[in-house]
């Protein structure tokens, strides 16, 4: 077959081809078409926010229960909202009160007032009482000045530079 | 044997194309900027998107399936699909080709997956076709069958489609029908030319010999 005669056989077939061209949808087809395209999206979306519940009641079936049972029984749903109010109301004032009671440190100091409390540090075994150690055969530093270094003379303490003399150093 | 292109771009084009919806054309801004509000959920932009396009992506759909109720849900899910997948455009080619090459590889997709050849369902043909030209002169001169109406003339290069490869009908659907460059189809098909142009040639064959009985 020549190129003439391809050229015009396919001209030929181009001209047949036409009637694709003609081929139309119903009259107002496209009227709607962008609309079905919108809503389709808007339904698709609106799985995807469901699907996050059916998720949930996948892990916890019985949550689905308690949800069932809440669209059946509305007033059981507000028993159960006036009850977690209630709770999370307590909850606060409990909370509340907690904060305004003193901290106790030392036991034995549950009734003691501000102005006590102030005092009893000296009176405390642990930091009141001197504690008498007897020097140790393996240990030769006498501790027996602990108590006065751990509290008594602790003000006294302060930061003092420090040098070093080397005999014969440079 | 070497495959030539016969027949020009110009001399194929279908006269009611315009050039300006070509998926070369720089795109509008305005455009770009409903691509813009609808990649930020704006559907009332992407509604927009869709009113431009939604003709030539139901075509082309339509062409390769020659079945209306295939062609509504395929274009349908191509635009539904291109919203969810709007983060994803980048902008390096325009947004009609994008859309076009989701639509092609979404039909392309369920033409492989369906197993047995559906029944055809088409469109009706225009008050126009009556008065085509080239349709007047093929029934009433160049056709044999001088009684073959547009109905079977219709049918019968239906049947011839789909006989094609799915490669194949697409090239004869968007440069013979739709009248898009070898370019243009060589983006959306992401093939070269060269390609382009043998499989349209092939395709123009074979159409030639199932359909030797309109064209003698």
């Amino acid at each position: 077959m020549s190129m003439s005669q391809d050229t015009e056989n396919f001209e030929q077939l181009r001209r047949l081809l036409a009637v694709k061209r003609h081929e139309q949808p119903p009259p107002r087809y496209f009227n709607d078409f962008s609309h079905h395209v919108i809503q389709r999206i808007k339904a698709g979306q609106r799985r995807t926010e469901g699907s996050f519940l059916d998720r949930l009641f996948d892990e916890a079936p019985w949550l689905q229960r308690v949800w069932g049972a809440f669209e059946s029984q509305p007033i059981l749903a507000g028993v159960c909202g006036v009850a977690v109010c209630g709770l999370l109301i307590g909850g606060v004032l409990f909370s509340d009160r907690a904060e305004v009671s003193p901290i106790v440190l030392v036991p034995g100091m549950e009734t003691a007032s501000t102005d006590q409390a102030q005092v009893t540090m000296a009176e405390n075994p642990l930091f009141a009482k001197p504690v008498a150690v007897e020097p140790s055969s393996t240990s030769p530093i006498s501790t027996a000045r602990t108590d006065e270094m751990l509290l008594g003379d602790f003000a006294k303490l302060k930061a003092q530079p420090a040098s070093f003399n080397f005999p014969g150093g440079n | 044997m070497i495959m030539t292109e016969p027949v020009s771009r110009e001399a194929s084009k279908p006269p009611d194309e315009p050039a300006q919806d070509s998926p070369a054309a720089p795109v509008p801004p305005e455009e770009m900027e409903l691509v813009r509000r609808a990649r930020k959920g704006d559907l009332s932009a992407y509604d927009d998107l869709v009113r431009r396009y939604q003709e030539r992506i139901y075509a082309t759909v339509y062409h390769m399936t020659s079945n209306h109720e295939d062609a509504n849900d395929l274009a349908q899910e191509a635009f539904i699909k291109a919203y969810q997948a709007l983060r994803t455009f980048k902008g390096g080619s325009s947004f009609y080709t994008w859309i076009y090459r989701i639509a092609v590889n979404k039909t392309i997709n369920f033409l492989k997956q369906r197993k047995n050849k559906a029944q055809m369902s088409l469109d009706d043909l225009d008050f126009n076709a009556e008065h085509d030209p080239d349709l007047v002169a093929l029934i009433s001169e160049k056709t044999p069958r001088r009684e073959a109406g547009l109905a079977e003339l219709q049918e019968k290069l239906n049947e011839a489609m789909q006989k094609l490869s799915e490669p194949h009908r697409l090239v004869v659907t968007l440069h013979d029908v739709q009248g898009l460059s070898h370019e243009e189809i060589a983006k959306i098909m992401e093939c070269n030319i060269g390609t382009v142009r043998s499989r349209l040639h092939y395709a123009r064959q074979q159409l030639q010999a199932y359909l030797s009985d309109y064209l003698k």
